[in-house]
């Protein structure tokens, strides 16, 4: 039989003998550490799936007991609501403001030095690597629990992503046109202006949607754990049993966040 | 228009790219460099924009002397020196009258042209441009949704809004289709003519340098080979430029 010509993962099938019996041992220990690992989980996150099918009812209960919403509470959950938009929002302008000097220092094209470089790259890393709740409790520290510390986290925690996305963007700039109006004899400003910032802004400004979108979740979870906003009036909702209440804020969460991907969504396809 | 004198260019490696090289550009007048790979064609052209600075020799635009010129100066002197390439080299998100009207930056202040803004008279102008170049219906597309051709006919829009008295085009249709070729030479003949502006265009196509040129330079190895009106370049003279050095 001839081994010529069959690349790829057949290859040692088709040449029988000791090669084939060998490829079909190792796919079968790649299912059995497959099946393994699935089973271990089962283990560890100590799952009852007994226990799931008689406390149904509970579940049924908790729901029937949430319902109706409560619309009697929205005048009240507008302020909340709005706190949990503007975290994010603080967020993401924080975020965009150190994100955009610190990408121009780490993207190989722009960047004044290679120690600059490596600077701002392992500060983006650094921001990135610490989630944004380890960010908060930092903050709280400083500033105290509320709103402002959580603004200031998810801002820190952006530029993880900002800055990294924002250096790629430059990266990838298109530099012809460039030292084309360069030796127009237009001024560096001008080279600025006109080539360089509409050359790179709907990217950023994509970029920037996208993660306005995800800091607005974030900014919930936050809420949950003292930044206040939608978030902590869900927690104190449910502490005090009002479940009626809850499911109207749960309501106001999902429009929240659709409207949020949404929106970032249409306005980054207008970008594109 | 533009002389060079005595150019010489040696590169930090110790190449010699350019040896004691001379040439004239009248105003009105198409004047097209041959040269094989390495020659120094290139240097040449970037020499003459002080993308890099000669070693020796000098660079008279009109009456100014750009191997004298740095910085600001340098920048001022530019507006009469345009530039094509062998790529359009537009900003491709921006419209073609943008693009086009961009060549003018120079001539405006920051203030003026702040928040990627031109002055209105300049938009007139660059209309004006486009229609020279036969694309004033493209105008408000956007610059990266060209064709080939129709990008480098947007790129000499752009050379024209400088009011440039020199255009130098570094092999501006090698990446073109033939047809679309001829098209960008026949415009380059034309603007030469009816604006008066000196064009020293970089070309590997030979055929187009008889059809189009008032003037072939021939360069090899850094030098001048000849410099000869149309009529007297024979086949002969062109062909040697391109045969191996011992040859």
């Amino acid at each position: 039989m001839s081994l010529v010509a069959h690349p790829g993962l057949n290859a040692s099938l088709a040449t029988g003998g000791w090669g084939r019996a060998f490829t079909i041992a190792t796919r079968f220990v790649f299912v059995l550490v497959g099946i393994a690992i699935a089973v271990q989980t089962l283990i560890v996150v100590e799952a009852r799936p007994q226990d799931l099918i008689t406390g149904v009812h509970g579940m049924a209960d908790l729901i029937r007991r949430a319902m109706p919403p409560d619309f009697s509470k929205l005048p009240a959950a507008v302020w909340p609501t709005l706190q949990t938009v503007d975290i994010a929002l603080f967020g993401t302008f924080v975020g965009i403001i150190i994100a955009v000097p610190l990408a121009l220092l780490a993207a190989a094209n722009m960047t004044p030095s290679r120690y600059a470089y490596y600077a701002a790259r392992a500060i983006i890393g650094f921001t990135r690597a610490v989630p944004d709740l380890v960010w908060a409790l930092l903050f709280v520290t400083a500033v105290g629990l509320g709103p402002f510390p959580g603004g200031l986290a998810l801002g820190v925690h952006s530029v993880g992503m900002l800055g990294r996305l924002f250096a790629e963007t430059i990266e990838q700039m298109d530099m012809a046109p460039i030292h084309a109006l360069q030796l127009t004899g237009a001024r560096r400003i001008q080279v600025f202006s006109h080539g360089i910032i509409p050359s790179i802004l709907p990217a950023l400004l994509g970029i920037s949607l996208y993660r306005l979108d995800e800091n607005i979740r974030s900014s919930l979870v936050l809420g949950f754990v003292g930044a206040g906003g939608i978030g902590f009036e869900l927690l104190t909702a449910m502490n005090l049993f009002q479940y009626q209440e809850v499911s109207l804020l749960l309501i106001i969460i999902f429009v929240i966040v659709l409207g949020a991907e949404r929106l970032s969504a249409t306005l980054r396809e207008r970008l594109a | 228009m533009l002389r060079v004198r005595g150019l010489s260019q040696r590169y930090p490696n110790g190449k010699l790219a350019l040896t004691d090289f001379s040439l004239t550009v009248e105003a009105g007048e198409l004047v097209v460099v041959l040269g094989g790979n390495g020659s120094g064609k290139t240097t040449l052209l970037r020499c003459v924009t002080r993308t890099v600075k000669p070693t020796a020799g000098e660079i008279w635009l009109g009456e100014t002397n750009l191997c004298a010129l740095e910085g600001e100066s340098l920048r001022r002197a530019r507006l009469e020196l345009a530039m094509i390439w062998q790529h359009a080299s537009l900003v491709g998100r921006s419209t073609v009258l943008a693009n086009v009207a961009s060549g003018a930056l120079g001539r405006h202040s920051t203030l003026r042209t702040v928040l990627a803004g031109m002055p209105t008279s300049e938009l007139e102008s660059a209309r004006g441009h486009l229609t020279e170049v036969g694309l004033a219906d493209l105008a408000e597309q956007r610059a990266g949704t060209l064709s080939g051709g129709q990008a480098q006919r947007v790129a000499i829009a752009r050379a024209l809004a400088q009011r440039p008295r020199v255009i130098l085009a570094d092999e501006p249709v090698a990446s073109l289709d033939p047809e679309a070729a001829e098209e960008i030479m026949r415009l380059l003949q034309r603007l030469a003519a009816s604006e008066r502006i000196a064009v020293l265009c970089v070309l590997h196509q030979v055929e187009l340098a008889y059809t189009y040129a008032d003037r072939v330079i021939g360069i090899r190895a850094g030098r001048l080979a000849f410099d000869l009106p149309r009529s007297d370049v024979s086949r002969e003279t062109v062909h040697r430029l391109y045969l191996p050095e011992a040859a």
